[in-house]
């Protein structure tokens, strides 16, 4: 318990850290963010007016705070580039609403399919004492792991959607209109962003099985007279599978990284589209949010792994 | 019978010899196509728009009649320099604070930790996107991104590794003869972290490719006219029905030049064991 | 009736074993005793049907009451084998800790046996483990039933390991160095709790050991192996007695017995003064939250090193002797007290000859580094290039290495000949005081007899001084011309090694000498 406060107080100055790198990282940049919205025509007035729109005019630190609690309360500022309507800019937090769960659908979807196959499948490998069914699937790997998520996209978009046509190439259904649909249609992303995970994934598992297997306790095992398939399935997968909580914790973030990429590729409103496009129109307010957003999640997701770290592994837990 | 096979350290492997052959073949391209491409990979011609591989196009052209084999070795050539540099910067920073931060410990060490914790668990290639956004684009800032984005996994392995070997007899004994702290750190122990260093210098390779062709794809990278492989999938996709063949080339020279880098990193790390 | 018959294993086509022949009655305990490659562990592990897969039996057979279990040619039969393994052959292993599953409550782990064995329910079982906990002397049992390995001692892991063995009173127990791992004081409660187990169950023992004088005082018969092969095997009073092979010769002068008594000198000349020294360590993680704890690992200690003199330093694991080493030399930095030397820089040699050389470099850069070293501290020292290769090739013959050895690397030696190299990189600068912890320990007896012979040779040469640490009294014996014992961090006795030896004054001193 203890234990977890710690954690806890840790995450949140790591947040901490990050947020003001966040803010300060956008504080930096060349060139002046009135001049690039409003164009090299405007007027001095207008210009002025704008910066005290924005509260540009505030010293930095002051600014910082503002920021800060107006995210704790929920008002995430607002967009520099998209307008509600003629008077009004673009809240963020509208902006990135009905976008997150489309990229934590997909997140969440190739993850549970990271799983449910590499690890029968990473256990399997390590069983094979069929020199040809692991050269096999070594090669098989190690070409899954070199495809990057972007490429797989277009050949999964190519093989199913244009040949096989499973689905409509570029025809993405809301998740509010037609739920089925677009659970349907987000398969094939996370099927893209999950076969180099599933190879690492698995390629893992079965390198710590066979490490384990060499342990002097499965040497016991056998002495007590266990059957192979005893000792692999309750002494060696257990042990084993600890490590792969950890390198799961990796996987995780870089499933939310491939889910930018390939929403680009299936053309899904994600935010991970959100965020390439407001980097390219420097929509700072909106990108801040999303990098704060990004981290957290990758944080969190390592705190809560480490916490369930813990509790596996009866070493650490009860020291 | 143990200690027998540690000592008949095999010197090859298949992993090694084809990993080689295959980065060898890709350096090649590289530098021909820095010299020498079948056509000017930037002359278009409206005549021969999406024509299908053929002898004189090997790979087809694409949309504005480009020789696509002639792009796809430019792109070649643009990745791997990138990647190259992108590389030694990175580990050039990583063995420099790596070396001190572990060897030393303390409070600097307790705030690189922290920092690169943070960064770590961090996908490089957003942390790579964030700081582009901040710099703005270009080829110069897009590699000082990436390098920026991977100098912490490179800080953290050396910085284990001068953890592992600080509290080394040998190091200890070092210690006790009075050789200076420069000595010890760069001719007692990073030797002993070479063929380590070296398998994450050749993934490094792999992650800097991914994340400049992923970069590149989402249209932050190398900027057109450029060539380069991501660009090139990112173009192609909007042919996919029309000209399928556009994707293939640029597709297959990534997952080439990936593969034969992680065949090598794993060649290595096998001889090592 | 246990025999092993004519048996040869081989690995890759080289035979570990050839021709080995053991018979095992029952109640009878056979010791087999060999140094590390002897093919000691091979023959226990084939005989257990434990043996790596590659493993191939060239030769012979495995009987187990007339029940062929393997034969030559055969594949290995790994049903059959079942039925015997854990319930009427059982095995312990050296290392309890790393022999128990690290994620599984040691209880669990010896109910496996019943679970495969007997048709027990749940709570018989339960009643059982429990039993056999108590008559192992694990107090508590219940509490040791719900732990997990890590939270035992290495001597309770070590009895859990043991009721695994003979929770079905097994007519075969076979012990791989059961007690190397232990602490002396442990080690003999372990060796006694067997030979009580063999009184009552009356089980034949395969007791596997390189220590002769453990053998000597748990077995009946004894088998010596060397190099894959018997050389000799007798009842233990006849090997002990009238050894016929010179091997076994070589092997019981090699271990250090009270036997070889050095000759005291009176040395006077002062050249280490250590008074009130304290020396602490840090505990628990490194986090910004937790408070800084210390733990106190040695307590006022206080004691003079005189030239020419060895002085030694004796307690078990734990006691804190490594620590005050590394205080003396300067490499604990939270110390109070104080320690003077009057010598230049203080050499150590390590207790692990594959830790204690850089493996990058050849054996000559190694040998030549205190060199350079010394001549950057103090320009007056410095060498020329020439000079250094001389002198390096000086004590490569001095330490008994050829000059070819010169441009090897650490990883092509042996481990007698990397503590060679060890001692003479501590010695080519001529100090004049030398810390040695448990330099011996990690070597074969053989081995040992000669690299304490180099060290005793040097001394003499160059009147150095050592602090010699050990855990092995034997060896102190042999090489002390004083002793000091040390316990939870405290020097409870000191004295001439004969007087501390014949009369010693403390309880645990005299349990110390009782123990080996």
């Amino acid at each position: 318990m203890k234990y977890i406060c710690k954690k806890i107080i840790t995450l949140i100055m790591t947040l901490f850290l990050v947020s003001v790198a966040a803010f300060l990282a956008f504080q930096v940049i060349p060139g002046d963010v009135v001049t690039s919205i409003l164009g090299t025509e405007a007027t001095p007035e207008m210009e002025e007016a704008l910066r005290e729109e924005l509260g540009l005019n505030d010293p930095p630190v002051e600014r910082y705070l503002n920021w800060v609690s107006g995210v704790l309360k929920g008002d995430l500022g607002v967009s520099y580039r998209y307008s509600k309507n003629m008077n009004e800019r673009m809240p963020v937090a509208e902006l990135i609403g009905d976008k997150l769960p489309v990229t934590l659908w997909l997140a969440a979807y190739s993850l549970i399919l990271i799983i449910v196959i590499s690890i029968p499948l990473g256990v399997l490998w390590a069983r094979s004492k069929n020199h040809y069914l692991d050269a096999a699937l070594n090669v098989i790997s190690q070409t899954a792991m070199a495809v990057p998520a972007f490429f797989l996209g277009i050949l999964v978009t190519y093989l199913f959607g244009i040949i096989l046509k499973c689905f409509t190439p570029g025809g993405y259904v809301s998740y509010r209109e037609d739920f089925a649909g677009f659970m349907h249609y987000l398969l094939f992303p996370a099927i893209s962003i999950a076969i180099p995970k599933i190879a690492m994934t698995a390629r893992f598992l079965r390198n710590s099985m066979l490490t384990e297997i060499r342990s002097d306790y499965v040497r016991t095992a056998y002495s007590k007279g266990c059957t192979d398939r005893r000792v692999m399935y309750t002494h060696v997968l257990r042990n084993a599978l600890m490590p792969v909580v950890t390198f799961l914790g990796m996987i995780i973030a870089e499933t939310i990284a491939g889910s930018i990429v390939v929403e680009q590729v299936f053309g899904l409103p994600g935010v991970g589209r959100l965020l390439i496009s407001s980097i390219s129109t420097r929509d700072f307010p909106v990108v801040e949010i999303l990098v704060l957003y990004i981290t957290s999640v990758v944080i969190i997701v390592y705190a809560l792994i480490d916490i369930l770290y813990r509790m596996i592994d009866p070493r650490i837990s009860s020291k | 019978m143990k200690k027998k096979n540690t000592q008949k350290k095999k010197k090859w492997n298949n992993y090694l010899v084809v990993g080689l052959v295959m980065t060898g073949i890709t350096l090649a391209i590289a530098i021909i196509g820095a010299f020498w491409t079948p056509y000017e990979a930037t002359a278009m011609s409206a005549s021969i728009k999406f024509a299908a591989p053929s002898l004189t196009h090997w790979f087809g052209t694409d949309n504005f009649g480009r020789d696509i084999l002639s792009r796809v070795m430019e792109g070649v050539e643009t990745t791997v320099v990138i990647s190259i540099l992108v590389v030694a910067a990175s580990a050039i920073v990583g063995v420099l604070v790596g070396a001190l931060t572990g060897y030393f410990g303390g409070l600097m060490d307790e705030i690189m930790m922290r920092i690169t914790d943070a960064v770590n668990g961090f996908p490089s290639i957003l942390l790579a996107l964030v700081i582009l956004s901040v710099l703005g684009s270009g080829v110069e800032k897009l590699i000082l991104a990436l390098a920026i984005a991977f100098c912490p996994s490179y800080i953290r392995i050396v910085r284990s590794e001068f953890i592992k070997y600080r509290d080394a007899d040998f190091i200890a004994r070092a210690r006790l003869m009075g050789v200076g702290w420069v000595r010890i750190l760069f001719v007692h122990i990073l030797p002993n972290i070479f063929s380590t260093f070296l398998v994450s210098i050749v993934i490094g390779f792999n992650n800097a490719i991914l994340a400049e062709s992923g970069m590149s794809f989402l249209g932050i990278g190398v900027q057109p006219p450029a060539a380069s492989l991501g660009k090139m999938l990112s173009d192609a996709q909007g042919y996919l029905s029309s000209a399928p063949w556009y994707a293939l080339a640029p597709g297959l020279a990534i997952v080439w030049i990936v593969l034969g880098f992680s065949l090598l990193g794993e060649g290595i790390r096998r001889r090592n064991q | 009736m246990i025999k092993i018959d004519h048996l040869s294993v081989a690995f890759d086509g080289t035979e570990v074993v050839k021709n080995v022949t053991i018979e095992i009655a029952d109640g009878e305990i056979v010791g087999v005793v060999g140094e590390s490659g002897s093919g000691k562990s091979v023959t226990a592990l084939t005989l257990m049907g434990l043996i790596a897969e590659d493993a191939v039996l060239t030769n012979g057979r495995i009987l187990f009451d007339d029940v062929v279990l393997a034969e030559a040619g055969k594949a290995r039969d790994k049903a059959l084998y079942r039925n015997y393994q854990g319930d009427e052959m059982t095995m312990i292993f050296q290392e309890p800790m790393t022999s128990l599953n690290p994620t599984k409550r040691v209880g669990t782990q010896v109910e496996e046996v019943l679970k495969l064995h007997t048709k027990l329910s749940k709570e018989e079982m339960k009643e059982k483990v429990l039993d056999t906990f108590a008559s192992v002397g694990l107090k508590d049992a219940k509490k040791v039933y719900d732990s997990y390995p890590h939270q035992l001692s290495g001597g309770m892991r070590q009895r859990v390991m043991i009721a695994m063995a003979i929770i079905l009173k097994p007519k075969l127990l076979v012990a791989d160095e059961p007690t190397t791992a232990l602490d002396v004081t442990i080690q003999n409660q372990i060796i006694a709790l067997l030979k009580e187990i063999n009184e009552k169950q009356k089980n034949a023992m395969l007791f596997i050991t390189h220590d002769l004088n453990l053998a000597r005082r748990l077995c009946h018969r004894i088998v010596v192996m060397k190099d894959g092969c018997i050389v000799e095997q007798g009842e233990t009073k006849q090997i002990f007695e009238t050894p016929k092979e010179a091997y076994t010769k070589r092997l019981m002068e090699a271990v250090p017995s009270r036997i070889q008594k050095k000759e005291p000198r009176i040395c006077t000349e002062e050249i280490l003064r250590v008074e009130h020294l304290d020396v602490y360590y840090p505990s628990g993680s490194n986090s910004l939250f937790a408070r800084k704890e210390k733990h106190h690992v040695v307590k006022d200690a206080g004691f003079t090193l005189h030239k020419g003199e060895v002085l030694g330093l004796v307690g078990e694991s734990g006691c804190g002797k490594t620590s005050l080493s590394k205080a003396i030399l300067g490499i604990n930095h939270d110390v109070t007290g104080s320690i003077r030397y009057d010598t230049v820089r203080p050499q150590m040699i390590f207790q692990d000859p594959y830790s204690s050389l850089n493996p990058t470099k050849t054996i000559g850069w190694l040998l030549e580094e205190p060199l350079r070293a010394a001549g950057k501290l103090d320009k007056s020292l410095a060498l020329t290039k020439e000079d250094r290769r001389a002198m390096v090739y000086e004590m490569l013959k001095k330490i008994g290495l050829k000059e070819s050895y010169y441009d090897r690397k650490p990883s092509q030696l042996s481990g007698g000949q990397r503590q060679r190299v060890s001692i003479g990189q501590a010695l080519i600068t001529k100090p004049g005081f030398i810390v040695a912890d448990e330099p011996v320990s990690a070597l074969d007896v053989t081995i040992q007899a000669q690299i304490m012979e180099l060290m005793q040779q040097f001394q003499e040469e160059m009147q150095l001084s050592y602090l010699f640490i050990s855990h092995d009294i034997n060896v102190v014996y042999r090489m002390c011309d004083r002793v000091m014992v040390m316990k939870d961090g405290q020097i409870i006795e000191t004295g001439d090694t004969q007087e501390i030896f014949d009369h010693p004054k403390e309880e645990y001193t005299k349990l110390l000498l009782l123990n080996s």
